[in-house]
């Protein structure tokens, strides 16, 4: 390096008539990469990976062991539960659980009912949830924030405060006392309740259908008619959160885009269908995913809507220890245990498969919601 | 005369003020839900209120149970005849008082982590949302009774000889307090932390949805706001503690009460777990009514004390 380069002017080289070689003082390789990779900033930059790494990869194994454990206990044959020498790699392999639990425990009937079942609650949850949100999101009326209230109101109350109300209210089911009315009960409105002779006359419900109207309402135990009934009114589990989330999504949508919509002459329910609906995709991916894990999961309300004399098979029935299965041994009780556990891997092994599918747009619906608390 | 009004009348209705056809086009939106509040929920939380205060007598041949009121019987026994609810109350209470600060802490934590550009983002978002999904209801049913996981966390206490299992005791309690003494910090954080810690399968499991709403929270920083404070020269600590932290206030409210609500209804509470077990003995359905109902007022007077005491110190960012 001499005196006249060091201003690192480019030093021109060979010229021709339209090209220009020209050679710059560079500082050299080794330099470069000292100056980059031996500063105090990388050294920290470097920590904090390796350290970030190993934090998410020690909570993963948190989250991800219980279902390794429970997968490996699945495979394992009754012998293994007594040797000491096996932990999570099955010495003797076998699939009886797996087989026993499908044929005796009628995994499939508890499938296909499931299915039915969350599959349409969840439906019709994330669009009645929809539909609420949206209305309470965009709309200016007296009465929004009371109705928000009560959403919130929903979601707080314990549903074991309720079971026993919730189990009546099914047990006879009626609306304002409709039913009541109509089976010459007379008026009973909010418990409150009045009946004179005229009223009592009138009996429009036939006697032949005197076995569902049980008393002086309809009952829906043992069908899946009150979970979706809550579903279509938004009160069913979680509900208040779902409106709680889509609501601020929907604020999160700028209202010029319905503006310029209306302005076209399209309809405010022609806008939400044809706008807003599309636009939030992810977000009820995201819905309907926890709707129907929820309900899948559930055995809170499927126990106490379905009496035990119930002849519907649903999931939690599919938990217990096939009569095949029964043994007296040493190890008995940590065979018991893997036989429970590999029924929940069998329960949610249709979640991981929906959930590797959705996670994208759960993923995505997060980045797009914008949430804010204000 | 009277024709003209007549006449008249509908074309006003026709003509209603935009703001007028909005807030009707608002109440169509809510109507499920406020007629299903009204016609549904309503009765069945005004029964259950009726139901605490009655017996219920079982009549033969299948005919609907008939309640007889017994005034506040069941609150009595549920707080003075009852040998276990006063005390399962007080456990449940100082559960929650442990648990929300760390599941808050944790979760905010994990969506700051989460919410930085790195490899294999998106797998470790999707392997923290699992417990989400995977870990209620029957699933949580089942881990309550499960021998089968510690017996196989035993694994690594075998090799180092000590006997402890891995996940339920990742760090061994010695450790820490000896890490800790060295600190000079009192003896209620160091227990605080290890107890935490020990417990951080449960804490991971329960902070799924609050980590969701800090990461939509963390979204919705303005990243213009993150570099003028780079351009500024502030370290990454400064920047969390004078722009993360006020920006998402207001979520930590959100998520502290949801917190609350989310930790009494759970099935894995304490108190509820004990309201279920007397819901199923005779004349259990009553008594358990009327305790949940206490529970439920006691909770709620902790969510407006919480609610309360927050939203004073909450930042909002004013818009517009």
């Amino acid at each position: 390096m001499n005196a006249q380069n060091i201003d690192n002017k480019p030093r021109v080289q060979k010229e021709t008539k339209n090209k220009i070689k020209v050679d710059f003082e560079r500082t050299p390789l080794k330099e470069r990469l000292k100056a980059k990779f031996l500063s105090l900033f990388f050294l920290k930059k470097v920590v904090w990976y390796v350290f970030r790494l190993i934090l998410l990869i020690g909570i993963a194994y948190i989250v991800l062991f219980p279902f390794f454990s429970k997968i490996a206990g699945s495979f394992m044959g009754p012998d293994d539960f007594v040797d000491v020498t096996v932990r999570l790699i099955p010495k003797n392999f076998s699939l009886d659980m797996y087989k026993e639990i499908w044929v005796e425990q009628e995994y499939l009937e508890a499938f296909v009912n499931t299915l039915i079942l969350s599959g349409s609650t969840a439906l019709i949850q994330t669009f009645i949830c929809c539909f609420v949100a949206y209305g309470l999101a965009k709309f200016k009326f007296k009465g929004n924030g009371l109705v928000f209230l009560a959403v919130i109101f929903s979601l707080t109350i314990p549903h074991q405060t309720i079971q026993l109300s919730l189990f009546m209210k099914f047990l006879n089911f009626d609306i304002l006392g409709i039913v009541q009315f109509l089976n010459g009960g007379g008026l009973n409105i909010f418990g409150w309740e009045y009946t004179n002779e005229t009223l009592a006359a009138i009996d429009i419900i036939p006697d032949t259908w005197e076995k569902f109207v049980d008393g002086y309402g309809i009952t829906l135990t043992n069908s899946f008619w009150p979970l979706i009934i809550l579903s279509l009114f938004g009160l069913a589990f979680k509900n208040g959160l779902y409106i709680f989330m889509l609501r601020q999504f929907f604020r999160g949508v700028p209202d010029e885009l319905e503006e310029s919509a209306y302005i076209d002459g399209s309809g405010v329910m022609h806008t939400f269908f044809t706008i807003i609906l599309p636009l939030s995709v992810p977000m009820m991916i995201t819905v309907f995913l926890f709707a129907f894990s929820w309900q899948w999961m559930d055995d809170f309300y499927v126990s106490l809507f379905f009496t035990t004399n119930s002849e519907t098979t649903l999931m939690p029935d599919v938990i217990g220890i096939p009569n095949t299965l029964v043994t007296e041994y040493a190890g008995q009780n940590l065979y018991y245990a893997a036989i429970r556990n590999t029924c929940g891997i069998m329960i949610i092994a249709p979640l991981i498969v929906m959930y590797l599918f959705c996670q994208k747009y759960l993923v995505q619906g997060i980045e797009r919601s914008g949430l804010t608390a204000d | 005369m009277t024709q003209e009004i007549k006449v008249k009348a509908p074309k006003r209705r026709k003509n209603a003020s935009l703001d007028k056809r909005k807030a009707r086009a608002g109440w169509i939106f809510v109507l499920p839900f406020v007629f299903g509040f009204i016609f549904i929920y309503l009765p069945i939380i005004i029964d259950s209120i009726k139901y605490s205060f009655c017996k219920m007598v079982i009549l033969g041949g299948g005919q609907k149970p008939v309640f007889e009121s017994v005034g506040w019987y069941n609150y009595k026994t549920a707080l003075t005849d009852d040998p276990s609810y006063v005390q399962k109350l007080l456990e449940g209470l100082a559960d929650m008082v442990f648990d929300i600060p760390m599941i808050l802490i944790f979760s905010l934590f994990m969506a700051v982590l989460l919410n930085q550009k790195m490899v294999g983002r998106a797998a470790f978002r999707a392997i923290f949302f699992i417990p989400v999904i995977l870990s209620t209801g029957i699933m949580e049913t089942i881990e309550a009774q499960n021998v089968l996981s510690e017996y196989m966390e035993e694994a690594e206490g075998i090799e180092s000889g000590s006997g402890g299992s891995a996940a339920s005791e990742i760090i061994s309690t010695m450790d820490i307090e000896q890490m800790f003494q060295g600190m000079a910090v009192g003896q209620g954080l160091v227990e605080y932390v290890s107890v935490a810690i020990n417990n951080i399968y449960n804490i991971v499991n329960r902070s799924g949805v609050q980590m969701l709403i800090f990461l939509a929270g963390l979204q919705s920083i303005s990243p213009a706001i993150y570099e003028s404070v780079q351009i500024d020269g502030a370290t990454s600590w400064e920047t969390f503690w004078k722009i993360t932290f006020p920006m998402i206030s207001p979520m930590i409210l959100v998520n502290a009460i949801y917190t609350i609500i989310d930790s009494f209804t759970t099935d894995s509470n304490v108190v509820m777990s004990y309201i279920s077990e007397v819901y199923n003995k005779t004349d259990g359905n009553v008594l358990s009514s009327a305790m949940a109902w206490m529970y439920f007022l006691i909770v709620l007077a902790i969510i407006g004390i919480v609610a309360g005491a927050m939203s004073a110190y909450v930042f909002y960012q004013k818009r517009d």
